[in-house]
């Protein structure tokens, strides 16, 4: 084979518009401008200088080899600054051709017509950002729209002896944290099981709700997956009439009626692993990541609050009793709250506005009051 | 009687070169940072892909540069994968958290031993990716090993690392290192370890003595942190070998104390320049609001989400800044400084080097990734 026919197809000729090719034009018919290039085979590492030449392929000659490479095949491949470096997809894949003369690798360009196929050019890259934009988008519509629905769908089909597990063991959790400090005045017991027997009735609970007082100074309460929840004795302390403990107490059956730990742990699972898949390694990220992860599952548990405190009112609608107390008992705990936290961070709907809740939904005591005034001091009692 | 030819003379050592001009990083770093931000974070495979293949293809031995041929891609499809194989783990890994939890309370901690182990797991196996994906002269350097046995060795020993307060840290790292790069092949070539544990140990002794001091006297902290990188680098290089072939590293103690103080320099700056514009928008918004001063007001200001959003882009772009300077600093420049000291002896052992060896997936890659233990 040798170098005579320099290329066979004039009409896709890229040479006319390269300006090295100006001088070579009258000698081509002769034989095609080359020049000296090192090849790697791909094979051995051994480096091989060839002399390069322009014929209807690219060939490459040394002293004991010949290769020739179809200039379509060729593919530019990274080489460092001042180097052509391209490999040929007809051969093997990590063959190398590099070529340090400018003149020469501009003629080999000129001739490639595919030389640039592999490279992501900026159109890749408005690509990458495309399906980029489309992925996060689709995982905040997701977060926001799918997995609420997905986990109030999901909730029902859990068994609820699974979530029993769950439950028993955040309560293996809580008595290492808290100590064994169960309350268990006999009086008080007595008063807190009626309190909580006339809750659940209207509630439509059955009796394997459990409940216990815990003798720690935190004014809170709280309910746990697998229908149980927790009264804190400070709570008990700040409150001035059984009617305000009554509405705590049925917002927190509410949580269990509608299984909100199961929900939110599904919900809050969920949405975190796929904000997680956003940003990656980027350093200093995880703030970001946290933030937004946090507001989303505040704005969650918010609604679920109010679902709760809706479901409270209703229950304590059905027992004839009045629904501001609670609401009063709330904001003596924790006082005017706007200003005082990012309303978007916080897991419950503002004090105030809870109270003003409560107070629209008022009605005078129609039905016998819950606990008799000896009842209620056992109750205030029940950790002595 | 029979002729025995002489052996010719060995060729003198050879220094490894780096021609990467640093004002091009800077712009493929920034550029990388911008798209970043704009995709929400999944510009992240192709930059670790354009940052690896500048650092290659300006890296040469013998006048040779190197190649990477991963793509950013693979690294994509590779995550994806591993995502869909790390969440029936996390679900599986919940859910005998919740068993152990009831059995005891936080019986459940050992668990995330596990996930350790899991992250050596795809260490190894991202190192076996990026590797496959090194070439040099035509020929691609590869792996083989168990990616489960290296987690297993990294356990043990991380254990006793534990144990002996970290005495025993260069013993486990001489040992992983051992493990690595026998398992490491270019072409037909294969590499070995040489460094000593005993060999680190004397070098950094002194400083594992400091480092207690060095927590309340900070300003030594980064010359002790410096000075203990640049020593496990040279007897990192210094150890490594491939058939016939040493690499061998002059990098001195002191090289890279001007390298951290610029980070953290640049890094008070960036610090100094949020500050300044947070105060300045606090005091944009509580113009703007008007109305009285104290307490209240502050509160007011502070919770306005007029406040909050230009908040959040700023701080966004600080990290964006402070990513740019530690890919420069701590990518490049510790990668251009340490290159600059390798010397290559006994070249003429790599004269015909046989290619062999498969391409591996990027699966142990997008391990790395979502459990946040990916290296450059």
């Amino acid at each position: 084979m040798d170098s005579t026919s320099p290329d066979s197809d004039p009409g896709s000729d890229p040479r006319l518009d390269a300006p090295g090719e100006a001088q070579a034009a009258p000698a081509a018919q002769a034989a095609a401008p080359g020049g000296p290039a090192v090849y790697f085979d791909g094979l051995s590492n051994r480096r091989q200088n060839v002399m390069i030449g322009f014929a209807n392929q690219l060939v490459m000659r040394s002293a004991d080899n010949f290769v020739s490479w179809p200039y379509e095949d060729i593919r530019r491949v990274d080489g460092p600054s001042g180097t052509l470096r391209v490999s040929c997809l007809s051969a093997s894949p990590l063959a190398r051709l590099e070529i340090r003369d400018a003149a020469l690798s501009a003629e080999l360009i000129a001739r490639c017509s595919h030389i640039d196929q592999h490279r992501l050019t900026r159109g890749g890259i408005a690509r990458i950002v495309g399906w980029s934009l489309a992925a996060a988008a689709s995982i905040i519509a997701v977060v926001l729209f799918v997995i609420p629905f997905a986990a109030e769908r999901l909730t029902p089909l859990v068994p609820p002896s699974m979530e029993k597990h769950l439950g028993d063991a955040a309560v293996v959790q809580i008595h290492s944290l808290f100590g064994d400090k169960e309350c268990s005045a006999a009086a008080g017991q007595a008063a807190f099981a009626k309190l909580v027997t006339a809750l659940r009735r209207p509630a439509d609970l059955d009796d394997g709700i459990g409940s216990q007082v815990l003798d720690t100074p935190i004014p809170n309460a709280f309910a746990l997956p697998g229908g149980r929840f927790f009264l804190f004795r400070g709570l008990l302390d700040k409150a001035n009439d059984p009617d305000e403990v009554a509405g705590v107490l049925a917002h927190e059956l509410g949580h269990l009626k509608h299984r909100d730990n199961l929900r939110q742990l599904i919900h809050n699972g969920s949405s975190s692993f796929l904000i997680g898949l956003l940003f990656g390694d980027i350093t200093g990220a995880g703030a970001a990541v946290f933030a937004s992860r946090s507001m989303i599952n505040a704005s969650y548990s918010r609604e679920a609050e109010e679902a709760a405190d809706s479901f409270a009112i209703e229950v304590m609608h059905k027992l004839g009793r009045p629904t501001r107390p609670m609401g009063e008992l709330l904001f003596r705990i924790t006082g005017k709250e706007a200003g005082k936290q990012p309303a978007l961070w916080s897991s419950h709907p503002l004090t105030e506005d809870r109270l003003a809740r409560m107070r629209a939904a008022d009605r005078p005591a129609s039905g016998p009051p819950l606990l008799s005034t000896e009842e209620w001091k056992a109750l205030k009692g029940i950790c002595k | 009687m029979s002729y025995v030819p002489q052996q010719p003379p060995p060729l003198p050592s050879l220094p490894a070169t780096f021609s990467g001009a640093r004002s091009e990083f800077f712009r493929l770093v920034s550029r990388g940072a911008a798209i970043e931000l704009i995709t929400l974070g999944f510009y992240r495979f192709w930059l670790a892909t354009d940052i690896r293949r500048h650092l290659w293809v300006n890296t040469a031995v013998d006048g040779d540069a190197a190649e990477y041929t991963g793509r950013g891609k693979e690294l994509l499809i590779g995550f994806l994968f591993a995502m869909a194989i790390l969440v029936p783990i996390y679900l599986a890994y919940f859910l005998i958290t919740v068993e152990a939890e009831r059995f005891k309370a936080f019986a459940s901690v050992p668990l995330l031993i596990s996930f350790y182990a899991f992250g050596q797991f795809a260490i190894y196996r991202a190192r076996r990716y990026r590797l496959t994906r090194t070439v040099w002269r035509g020929i691609r350097f590869w792996m083989d090993g168990s990616g489960w046995a290296y987690a297993g060795r990294a356990m043990l020993w991380t254990l006793l690392a534990v144990v002996t307060l970290g005495i025993a840290w260069p013993w486990r790292t001489a040992a992983l290192e051992r493990y690595k790069m026998r398992h490491s092949h270019y072409g037909n070539l294969q590499g070995d370890f040489e460094g000593r544990g005993w060999e680190l140990f004397k070098q950094v002794w002194y400083l594992w003595l400091i480092a207690p001091f060095a927590m309340v006297l900070f300003p030594l902290y980064p010359f002790v942190y410096a000075q203990l990188k640049a020593v496990e680098w040279r007897w990192w290089v210094s150890g490594i070998r491939f058939g016939g072939v040493r690499l061998d590293s002059t990098l001195p103690n002191s090289a890279f104390y001007g390298l951290y103080w610029k980070i953290i320099g640049w890094m008070m700056l960036l610090v100094v320049v949020f500050v300044l514009y947070v105060v300045g928008a606090f005091a944009l918004v509580a113009t703007l609001l008007g109305g009285g001063t104290g307490a209240k007001q502050m509160q007011a200001v502070a919770n306005h989400i007029g406040l909050l959003v230009p908040l959040g882009i700023g701080y966004v772009a600080i990290i964006l800044a402070a990513n740019v300077v530690m890919r420069l600093y701590l990518v490049r420049d510790v990668w251009a400084t340490v290159l600059a000291s390798v010397q290559v002896h006994g070249i003429e052992a790599m004269a015909d080097v046989a290619a062999k060896g498969d391409l591996a997936s990027a699966l142990g890659e997008g391990f790395a990734d979502g459990l946040d233990v990916a290296g450059f």
